[in-house]
């Protein structure tokens, strides 16, 4: 908890950097609808998304949420437990393949 | 500035060197080296209850939270023993309970698991001592949030009341199995498809609700709330170990969550999210598309941690209580607090273990046996560490020690059971049989249970001020565990055997011949192991007003806990002065020191001329 | 935000710096509220909901043998003779954004105790949020008025009904309780309850402009899980 000495050593950011911020997610959000407009396909598409996706994320969460300036502690208390997320992800794009297979190989394939 | 804890040095040969010779430029006396720098944190302001309402019902202290929390957890679970007592009764003597069909045996099976894995075990660790003990170990005055504490105990509260809620509707409560695997849980034909999938839905929801604002709560008391002197590594391990069931819990009920509610929109809006579709008597059901597996992926990404948010706060208090009841210090504390912490990541990386015979891509089987067991190596490093704990220590065979000797005879039990399961070949022709029943019920029923129970008996003189009776507990210590192994041991038989577990009856299936006899000694056994557990319940009413006067510190311990200035602790928990926390709890036997236990709030100055060690 | 004072420690910077912090007594996040630690956990474990929502999403979506319906024409709008797609979830991020941006502002102020800017932000960035509920809404009856259900969907597979409305609906939902306590927290803040440090409605604390950022991190939050929304739902 902050006592009272320490508030006021909380110092402010210049308003320039959240203004670039602010511009800079206006102009990727413009990009990323872009890639609908064009009508990107295949690996383009997803990679162009992903790309956008997480620098949005990114600026959001450093600037806005102001972890570019938190301490290393707070930091990485919340990034580390992604790890878990991620093999979730990995692991259930694999199952959802396979999912895919025995649904094809056994109701269309083998099936009727 | 130099920093107290940057000294690597011993007390004795820095503290005798910086008294006699002024030391760095500062002036030697008592109070240099006994320098803790000033607190972070302002006071907190409690808001004190005035009426009954606001003391005892409404209220806002993490103590009488904690006492709430247990006393309606335990309520519970009675209701789930009187359940796992009517199953018994069917599987030893088919057909002995008139009214028992087939629908009630899986509605009990059902409401036992949930109850006891969900609204018992973690709403008792978590919810009762962890309330009771964090503030009071970390030398806190309260949680950081007391009004937030307050309304997650009466989600809890209402979680409960939904889920008995149940019994009474149309159908009764779900009979899915507590794993509540659809398609069948929202079929029709599966007792309680109807309002008892919904209201075990609702109430999961509830839970993970109420259980998110406590959650919270003990997080960030630990993290940010702690008194001066108190780091990380100075907390008690049972600390540690709530404090990492509480992180598991925070990250794995969101899977439950999610499901639960995809599950309620299958049922309430005939969506499709695990619902596959369904001939029915030559028909097509309404549903189609959905992924049933999905279910269980979300429902073993939060149940495998569930295991551990049992399991660790049940190490965590173990370890402390044998370290005070053998008067040692707990062998190789760090390791053991990496032990608790990398058990607890690694458990969201095991979960589809629980799916072996799901039908999942069979690649995972590989990836989830090889973490698997790798869990067991810092599973075995505890074991081996509470051994060594006790190796040569000055042990008090008291009724504390019993239930810590019991625990980890059975954890070592149900661990190496674990290990059968956890291999792929090994799991296909087990499961679901009475082999599983039987390891989980050593591993995580059993074995917790053990250290609950020693834990009340080990904390009843701070809640009460008053002792419990030492031979009721020993009669409850001896029924308890005799009577556990002659549950469970014979079930690993009928496993090998192929007996399937879930099965309302065995009718006049090959293996029953050997099995028939064996069912009934089971559930006599069950029946007096239930019955033993009212002593506890005898033994609490009947000391809370006649016991043996405790006093403070009545086991000598070193902890924060026993050393409030009154016992039971009052609201805001150390009076005028919050300690001050100059070495780790552990300091027992110490040679030279007058008595065989340093109090963690003993100034480091009062035992130079013990050989105790810089913590 | 910037590192605070401490009185008898010394604040080492990175890698070193979270190894002192860890090891110390009292707190491990220096400096930081009771409050903020705690939406940050909150919010570390919403983010496992969201992701939840997403996995099975992408688990529901991958497994389904009926064709996923293009989502950059069924969320397209007909303006003025042409068919714009995407037009009416573009206009949402963009607000949402705008709103997400305003409310940094807020906190930047509400940290210079600019009592007046601070609330006249805050009251612009639940106007924002408003704006986005309202066009949820209308995204959602258009759907409806299409015939999509939860339960089925003309266009393709019924999944797609059912995660787009439980995930948007979640969302939603989200951004509306953000609402909420941000038109409390601009009366609070016009009030002057964080200048003169008044306690809250169920709170001993004492009111801090502090209360500013965490209900800014929420809100930033809501906007975080519309990217990855936005990303995975509409643009994939």
């Amino acid at each position: 908890m902050s006592d009272t000495n320490e508030k006021e050593q909380t110092s402010t950011h210049k308003i320039g950097i959240y203004l670039w911020i602010w511009g800079l997610l206006f102009v990727l959000s413009f990009f990323s609808y872009m890639v609908d407009w064009y009508q990107f396909q295949g690996m383009l598409r997803w990679s162009l998304i992903l790309f956008f996706m997480f620098l949005k994320a990114g600026l959001i969460m450093a600037f806005f949420m102001h972890l570019y300036w938190e301490r290393y502690a707070l930091v990485n208390v919340l990034l580390w437990p992604m790890t878990a997320i991620a093999c979730f992800i990995f692991l259930m794009v694999a199952e959802f393949e396979y999912t895919v297979f025995t649904r094809l190989f056994y109701f269309v394939v083998g099936g009727q | 500035m130099s920093d107290d804890y940057e000294n690597k040095t011993g007390y004795q040969a820095q503290s005798s060197e910086t008294i006699s010779s002024g030391g760095s430029g500062r002036s030697g006396t008592a109070s240099d080296i006994d320098y803790v720098r000033p607190a972070e944190n302002a006071e907190q302001d409690l808001y004190h209850g005035h009426s009954f309402i606001t003391k005892w019902v409404f209220c806002q202290d993490a103590k009488v939270i904690g006492v709430q929390y247990f006393l309606l957890a335990t309520f519970t679970g009675v209701i789930g023993l009187i359940l796992s007592w009517l199953m018994r009764l069917q599987l030893g003597f088919p057909g002995a309970a008139g009214f028992m069909t087939a629908e009630h045996y899986y509605q009990f099976v059902t409401m036992h698991g949930m109850i006891m894995v969900v609204y018992f075990l973690t709403a008792l660790f978590l919810g009762g001592f962890g309330n009771y003990l964090i503030p009071l170990m970390v030398g806190a005055r309260d949680m950081v949030f007391p009004y937030l504490n307050m309304v997650s105990f009466w989600m809890f509260f209402i979680a409960v009341g939904v889920l008995l809620a149940s019994f009474f509707v149309p159908g009764g409560p779900t009979g899915a199995g507590w794993t509540l695997y659809p398609p069948q849980t929202i079929l029709e034909g599966t007792p309680g498809s109807g309002w008892g999938i919904l209201l075990m839905c609702i109430s999961l929801i509830l839970f993970v609700a109420g259980f998110t604002m406590g959650g919270l709560n003990y997080l960030i008391t630990i993290l940010q709330a702690r008194t001066r002197g108190m780091t990380l590594m100075r907390m008690p391990l049972t600390v540690w170990g709530i404090f990492t069931a509480t992180v598991l819990a925070m990250l794995a009920f969101p899977a439950l969550l999610v499901g639960a509610l995809m599950m309620t929109l299958d049922k309430v809006l005939a969506t499709s999210f695990f619902m596959p579709t369904i001939l029915k008597a030559g028909e097509v059901l309404e549903y189609g598309g959905g992924s049933p597996i999905l279910f269980q992926h979300l429902f073993w990404f939060f149940g495998h941690p569930e295991v551990y948010i049992v399991a660790l706060p049940a190490f965590g208090i173990v370890s402390d209580l044998i370290s005070v009841h053998s008067r040692k210090n707990i062998f190789g504390y760090r390791m053991m607090v990496w032990a608790i912490v990398v058990i607890g990541a690694l458990s969201f990386f095991v979960w589809a273990h629980h799916m072996y015979v799901s039908g999942m891509n069979p690649w995972f089987g590989f990836f989830f046996a090889t973490t698997t067991l790798i869990i067991a190596i810092p599973t075995a490093m505890k074991v081996y560490n509470w051994i060594l704990t006790l190796w040569r220590g000055n042990i008090r065979l008291n009724v504390v020690m019993l239930w810590c000797l019991g625990f980890i005879v059975t954890f070592v039990n149900g661990g190496i059971t674990g290990i059968f399961l956890g291999n792929v070949t090994v799991d296909v022709p087990l499961s679901d049989t009475y082999f599983v029943v039987a390891h989980f019920h050593m591993v995580m029923g059993i074995a917790p249970l053990m250290v609950i129970m020693g834990a009340v008996y080990h904390w009843f003189p701070l809640v009460s001020g008053r002792f419990l009776n030492e031979t009721l507990g020993k009669w409850h210590f001896w029924i308890t565990f005799l009577g556990a192994y002659s549950i469970y041991f014979p079930m690993h038989y009928l496993g090998f055997i192929g007996v399937p577990r879930r099965y309302f009856e065995m009718y006049d299936s090959p293996y029953v011949t050997s099995a028939v006899g064996m069912n009934e000694f089971i559930s006599m056994a069950a029946f007096i192991v239930g019955a033993a557990q009212f002593i506890l319940i005898y033994n609490i009413i009947k000391t809370l007003k006649t016991g043996k006067p405790a006093g403070h510190n009545p086991w000598q311990a070193n902890s924060l806990e026993w050393l409030t200035p009154s016992v039971p602790p009052e609201h805001g928990n150390w009076g005028e002065k919050l300690p001050v926390v100059h070495r780790w709890p552990y300091d027992f036997s110490v040679p030279g020191a007058k008595e065989d236990f340093i109090t963690q709030t003993t100034p480091p100055s009062e035992v130079i001329e013990t050989e105790v060690e810089k913590t | 935000m910037s590192d605070p004072k401490i009185e008898g420690f010394e604040l080492k910077p990175g890698f070193k710096g979270m190894a002192k912090d860890t090891g110390s007594d009292q707190t491990m996040f220096k400096g930081v509220h009771w409050g903020k630690a705690m939406m940050w956990i909150f919010l570390l474990s919403d983010t496992f909901i969201f992701s939840c929502f997403l996995i099975s999403y992408m688990k529901g979506r991958g497994s389904t043998l009926i064709d996923w319906p293009n989502p950059s024409e069924v969320f397209g709008l007909h303006v003025g003779g042409v068919d714009v797609p995407l037009l009416l979830i573009a206009i949402m991020t963009f607000v949402l954004i705008t709103s997400s941006g305003t409310m940094a502002l807020a906190v930047k102020y509400g940290y210079e105790k600019n009592r007046k800017m601070c609330g006249w932000l805050i009251l612009a960035t639940a106007i924002g949020g408003l704006t986005f509920v309202g066009m949820q809404a209308f995204e959602w009856s258009k759907l409806i008025s299409e015939g999509v259900r939860p339960w089925e969907n003309p266009f393709g597979a019924p999944q797609f009904g059912s995660f787009f409305f439980m995930i948007t609906g979640f969302h939603g939902t989200h951004v509306t309780f953000g609402v909420i306590f941000l038109f409390i927290y601009a009366y609070k803040t016009f009030k002057g309850h964080y200048d003169e440090g008044k306690r809250g409605w169920f709170t001993t604390m004492k009111g801090d402009y502090v209360e500013i950022e965490i209900l800014g991190l929420y809100w930033h939050f809501v906007d975080l899980v519309w990217v990855f929304i936005f990303a995975f739902f509409y643009l994939w």
